[in-house]
């Protein structure tokens, strides 16, 4: 379906005027696609999902909702992943407690690669880990920790990559199974965390456009990667601003690999293995 | 309408003609030029270094805001989609894959298309799935010019056949035809 420009506009002011969502600083492309998108599964056309909306709370939720999800992966990125277990992590060993906020964490499989990354480095316990997103549902899966797994084949090379090998010293091999995180299970085609982890990270909804930090610590690493996308320059310069307010010296943010700082915030920080450190 | 943009799709059965038109480009392009390339996940490393190899011109994958500018090649990062903005920014997105791809070439095609119109010049290689069909409709939708590699000229045509199948493209061109036509770009 084919949405054009006033039309964004017009379900921007729209969601605006009947809740506390505001779109207007998101991508244009990415709205305009999502949007398309939602039109067309429920066939329906803009005009009548406008009145619907303004009818329907619980019907706003859900396009928002929609409108929101973000795909993410087990260790996304194996050279970041990597990044994190050589250069960056072992920084924190000497502290007595390590703050780790999850921004935007979708699904949660970042939050369980951080998850199993810290406890094989020893780290895990003294990590307290904090996640968040603006989309409850998709925390849902995230507090479960039940994936599909044959969309998902690459988890287990991934897991192979970033646990098992050390692209650091040639043949070195750290034999960790599987079943030491999670399950597969082929006939049910679900991976499955295992239960002690769905315990330790604190899930709680929040939107980057407008919340304060949500749990009232300083943090050492905020790991947020491709969120920001989603995002417009000026909205990005929000979000940097409310990440370093709570950042602690030394701490660092990782963003996705095609993501970066522009703009006034730049120079707060320093660009170092795959991470920016707060200056 | 002069041409404002040039952007190549393909998927299996593309690499070495992207590879050799890679070759073509001169130093003072005037225009930008998009890919992309479906790529399998194990050849996700390594991949933007071969395309550079003989290319005659730096290819690179964009970051995400990136303003567009003549002459640069961009390569859409494996994992993401890549779209164009209004503003001439590049926009990745991890949205779900789009007929299994990620960068999916109807979410590209389409956004180029509704950007750049009538001075869009789409050029469509050989493939093995769906993927491009309806970006390439976008395309002559908003004005652009398509160029369809011949499917029996493809190694594989299941992309290409699918979307002449639904759009008439003002050329369909053997390997060789596309390699002149665009170094006469």
């Amino acid at each position: 379906m084919d949405i054009e420009n006033q039309d964004i506009q017009a379900f921007i002011e729209t969601v605006k005027s009947q809740s506390d969502y505001d779109f207007s600083d998101y991508s244009d492309k990415s709205l305009k696609r999502r949007l398309s998108k939602i039109l067309l599964d429920r066939k329906l056309s803009l005009e009548v999902l406008l009145e619907n909306i303004r009818a329907d709370d619980d019907l706003l939720e859900k396009i928002v909702k929609d409108i929101t999800v973000n795909t993410t992966e087990l260790f996304r990125d194996p050279a970041v992943w990597h990044s994190l277990r050589f250069d960056i992590l072992p920084r924190f060993q000497q502290q007595s407690n390590i703050k780790i906020w999850h921004p935007g964490c979708s699904t949660g499989q970042e939050v369980f690669s951080m998850m199993i990354l810290l406890n094989e480095l020893g780290l895990l316990q003294k990590t307290h880990l904090y996640a968040s997103d603006l989309n409850e549902d998709v925390m849902e899966v995230a507090k479960q920790g039940i994936y599909k797994y044959r969309f998902n084949e690459g988890y287990l090379d991934n897991f192979d990559s970033v646990i098992r090998e050390n692209p650091r010293v040639n043949d070195s091999y750290f034999d960790v199974p599987y079943s030491k995180y999670f399950h597969v299970d082929k006939t049910r085609d679900n991976l499955r965390m295992n239960k002690q982890m769905l315990t330790k990270p604190v899930y709680v909804k929040h939107d980057l456009v407008r919340d304060p930090n949500p749990f009232g610590e300083v943090f050492d690493l905020i790991i947020c990667r491709n969120v920001i996308i989603y995002f417009n320059y000026e909205l990005q310069n929000k979000v940097f601003k409310l990440f370093m307010d709570n950042m602690s010296p030394g701490s660092c943010l990782v963003l996705g690999v095609h993501e970066s700082i522009l703009g006034p915030f730049a120079s707060r920080f320093d660009k170092k293995f795959q991470a920016y450190f707060k200056k | 309408m002069s041409t404002k943009a040039l952007i190549i799709g393909g998927s299996a059965g593309s690499f070495q003609i992207v590879i050799r038109i890679l070759e073509l480009f001169r130093p003072d392009l005037p225009i930008p030029v998009f890919l992309c390339l479906h790529r399998l996940k194990q050849v996700r490393k390594g991949f933007e270094e071969t395309l550079n190899y003989n290319a005659s011109l730096p290819v690179r994958e964009p970051m995400d805001k990136e303003y567009i500018r003549p002459g640069k090649i961009y390569l859409a990062p494996s994992n993401y989609h890549m779209l164009i903005e209004k503003d001439l920014t590049i926009a990745l997105s991890t949205e779900a894959t789009v007929h299994h791809s990620r960068p999916s070439l109807d979410v590209f095609f389409s956004s180029a298309a509704d950007v750049y119109g009538p001075g869009l010049l789409a050029l469509l290689l050989s493939g093995a799935n769906q993927d491009g069909t309806e970006g390439i409709a976008e395309v002559k939708r908003n004005g652009g010019t398509v160029v369809i590699q011949d499917p029996d000229d493809c190694e594989i045509s299941t992309m290409c056949e699918s979307a002449i199948k639904l759009t008439k493209p003002d050329q369909i061109l053997t390997v060789s035809k596309i390699i002149e036509f665009v170094s006469l770009l």
